[in-house]
């Protein structure tokens, strides 16, 4: 069972992000196109459907590989990745002209310990409990 | 069918198998597993501390109050 860890940590971390893009994404398009939801989300939709599933696969990889060594709970290590990926999610915004509402700066204070809780929680229960089943936990 | 010459063949790959395969040394477990398997099955299910409770309720109240963090919140998930 020691065989392809790394690919087993990569599988166990797409897998959240994945399978809720599904219903982000089913969300977001009946928003959109059945109550002409007026922001065009379709233009950056790149970042939640490419980037944020394979930074969390890279993310698993890098706590199976570094856990040895750093000493942290899996559930503090996930709670490090947003403060990658808001930097990131921003950039990929700016770079493709998309206009971000003013609501949104407004909530940041908000925004930013609800986003570290709901990552601590999913990596503490969720991306940890398939770690176990993949027998890399 | 029955040809003669294939009537060796079983034997000569059993010995020729024997010779690859070298024997399995110590195959039974140093030590008796099946009392720590026991003891893995009766242990209480691991239970969510109160804190992640607490983190769980600030995280629902805080999206219901400020219901605008939603679609940022989905955008980086």
């Amino acid at each position: 069972m020691n065989k392809h860890v790394y690919l087993r940590a990569y599988l166990a971390g797409i897998a959240i992000p994945t399978i809720f893009l599904l219903f982000v994404m089913t969300g977001y398009i009946l928003l959109r196109y059945s109550l002409h939801f007026p922001v065009p989300i379709e233009r950056v939709i790149v970042f939640p459907m490419a980037l944020v599933p394979n930074l969390w696969g890279l993310w698993n990889i890098a706590f199976v590989a570094w856990r040895d060594k750093l000493h942290l709970h899996i559930g503090l290590f996930g709670m490090l990745l947003p403060i990658l990926l808001a930097p990131l999610g921003f950039l990929v915004v700016s770079l493709l002209d998309f206009a971000i509402p003013h609501a949104f700066l407004s909530i940041l204070p908000v925004l930013a310990p609800v986003a570290l809780a709901v990552y601590y929680l999913a990596w503490k229960y969720l991306v940890n409990g398939l770690n176990a089943i993949l027998g890399i936990a | 069918m029955n040809d003669p010459r294939h009537d060796h063949e079983p034997e000569a790959m059993k010995k020729l198998l024997k010779t690859a395969v070298s024997p399995i040394k110590d195959a039974e477990p140093r030590r008796d597993l099946w009392p720590q398997m026991l003891r893995r099955l009766e242990a209480a299910p691991s239970r969510v501390p109160w804190w992640d409770w607490a983190l769980l309720a600030g995280t629902v109240a805080a999206v219901f109050l400020f219901p605008s963090v939603l679609p940022a919140l989905l955008f980086h998930l």
